[in-house]
């Protein structure tokens, strides 16, 4: 059967696309509610996936302990970048966003004993022991596997996308709150909120604490999926995946992510099937870029034709 | 006998080399309608953000009833009661007229995660409230009819008038009035008069406005507040205003320099 037409292909686009779904629901928490340039979501990932194999190869720990670990150190990593970046004007904040991805990226790099270094998990436990985080995450899917008496990869589909669904219904909810209120009104204007007695910092740093644990969430289900990972799997540019899994959904809404996450993710897999000419004067490692030349255009495109998004509001695009 | 609400002694506020606010000092009754004057480049709107608490001072002192302000965030010198506009309306463009109004809703549980989490109650009744309140405040102001609309179709008049319903949401004891006639029609303006006028027999709310329309100024105000290059010149009646030298000077002194 060719690949196009495989449901496991496919499913595999499904898993991404929901763990990308909870990632840029982040960005989607802190850009599109709150305001802010987050442009080093990348990092929350990956401190929820590091510290959840790393805690359990290194120290044994329960695996759900240990992903509830990554999740509270990314927050307790977003309230550290934070406190003394977000009383920055608004493009500064991003500069040092970027920088602090990039920092944990080449520090994950580096310290060979703790994370692996560049030669990622499998390293983790030491040279010539390669180790395994995901024994646990495996038993479990087995038993989803048989109670629902589906094939592994719709287990775990099953199970990414309840949890990202669930985050985006309870994102929804909480931004229909006097607190989200808040929220979007430093979106708005800080001056105005700043006026009417909100304080704004704290605000912000709420609101980039929840996108970092969504990121971290995201990043725990990676780690699961693809049993291996490396500091190069939370380079930049998966940062502005999620950005543009926001942009196609449409800004300020929550719903619109998954939307956004599915389209994005068959735009991905689907330039995997340019095989017809001119593409296919191509090998299949230029192929790769190409698919990032067609993001790149749809965003473009997007932007010329449609700015608001795919379920964005134009009326609200161009309020003054 | 009238007491101070606001008090505010030797301010000192300076960008690069010049001296913006230089030793200002005056202060507000409770319960009055005091106007802020002089000219262009006077120091009157530095001295509104820093009374606000939007500037900080590099000396001196602002009290608000009786309690230091000037070394309080601005946020907190809000919910204090000392509420502020700007002189360009600031509405929340993409957010509902009336969410515009709910948001200045004070001590709201519901703007709390923690609260939302273990007390929804209270922020539901809090919500509920506020609602209550909102409906009032917008109907006053005739801006019901838009209630769910964006804050960004509504017009500069509109716009004004909203302004003026966020700021009496957030309860304030003492508000500052930045330009309120600027770019107002007359009939607007008279309005907004006259809402100030009421609400100061009503509830006793001080007020406290920058305002360059001197017509507006003697017929609103109790006392004036003159301003010329960071220095507070004069302080008197309205009627003493127009007779004052110093005044007259400080006008005219801007209007030979055009």
């Amino acid at each position: 059967m060719s690949t196009i037409a495989s449901f496991g292909f496919w499913s595999f686009v499904g898993i991404v696309a929901g763990i990308y779904t909870l990632f840029a629901l982040g960005v989607q928490v802190q850009f599109g509610y709150a305001g802010l340039l987050n442009f080093g979501q990348v990092a929350f990932m990956g401190i929820g996936a590091y510290t959840m194999a790393i805690l359990v190869v290194k120290e044994d720990l329960n695996m759900w302990l240990a992903a509830g670990c990554g999740i509270v150190l990314a927050i307790l990593a977003a309230l550290l970048l934070g406190l003394p970046t977000l009383r920055l004007r608004a493009d500064y904040f991003a500069i040092t966003t970027i920088a602090f991805s990039e920092i944990l990226r080449y520090v994950a790099t580096n310290e060979d004993r703790l994370t692996g270094g560049s030669q990622g998990t499998i390293n983790l436990a030491g040279i010539g022991q390669a180790s395994q985080y995901d024994g646990a995450w495996q038993s479990f899917l087995g038993k989803v596997e048989r109670n629902l008496h589906v094939g592994s990869d719709a287990a775990m589909l099953i199970l990414v996308w309840t949890v990202a669904l669930l985050a985006v219904a309870a994102v929804t909810l909480l931004m229909r709150t006097p607190w989200g209120r808040v929220l979007k009104s430093i979106r708005e204007d800080e001056d105005a909120a700043t006026s009417l007695g909100k304080n704004v910092f704290l605000y912000k740093l709420q609101a980039l604490a929840l996108g970092a644990a969504l990121g971290a969430l995201a990043g725990v289900f990676y780690a699961w999926q693809f049993s291996f990972f490396s500091p190069d799997d939370f380079a930049p540019l998966i940062t502005f995946f999620a950005w543009m899994i926001v942009i196609l959904g449409g800004l300020g809404r929550a719903w619109t992510v998954p939307v956004g996450a599915v389209v994005f993710g068959v735009i991905f897999a689907g330039t995997r099937f340019f095989d017809f000419p001119p593409f296919s004067l191509l090998d299949s490692t230029e192929r790769a870029y190409v698919r990032l030349i067609v993001i790149g255009l749809v965003i473009i495109g997007l932007m010329l034709f449609r700015p608001q998004g795919i379920f964005g509001s134009r009326k609200e695009m161009v309020l003054e | 006998m009238s007491t101070a609400i606001l008090e505010v002694q030797d301010v000192v506020r300076r960008f690069g080399g010049l001296r913006a606010v230089d030793e200002a000092s005056f202060h507000a009754d409770e319960g009055s309608i005091t106007a802020l004057i002089g000219p262009n480049g006077a120091g009157k709107s530095t001295l509104f953000n820093v009374i606000s608490g939007f500037l900080s001072a590099e000396r001196g002192t602002v009290q608000f009833e009786g309690r230091r302000i000037d070394r309080a965030p601005a946020h907190r010198i809000a919910q204090r009661g000392l509420v502020r506009t700007f002189q360009v309306p600031r509405a929340l463009t993409r957010m509902s007229v009336l969410d515009n109004v709910l948001l200045a809703a004070t001590r709201h549980p519901g703007e709390r995660l923690n609260e939302l989490v273990l007390h929804p109650g209270r922020a539901r009744s809090r919500e509920r409230r506020a609602r209550e309140r909102a409906a009032e405040l917008l109907a006053l102001f005739r801006l019901d009819t838009h209630a769910g609309e964006y804050a960004g179709v509504l017009s500069g008049g509109q716009r004004k008038l909203l302004d003026f319903a966020r700021v009496l949401m957030a309860e304030p004891r003492l508000v500052l009035l930045d330009e309120p006639m600027a770019g107002v029609n007359p009939a607007l303006g008279r309005q907004l008069v006259e809402h100030v006028l009421r609400l100061r027999t009503e509830t006793g709310m001080t007020f406290l406005f920058v305002e360059h329309d001197l017509d507006i100024v003697m017929e609103a105000s109790d006392r004036v507040i003159v301003m010329n290059e960071g220095h507070v010149i004069a302080t008197a009646t309205p009627a003493e205003i127009r007779s004052d030298q110093r005044v007259v000077d400080a006008y005219q002194g801007t209007a030979r320099a055009k």
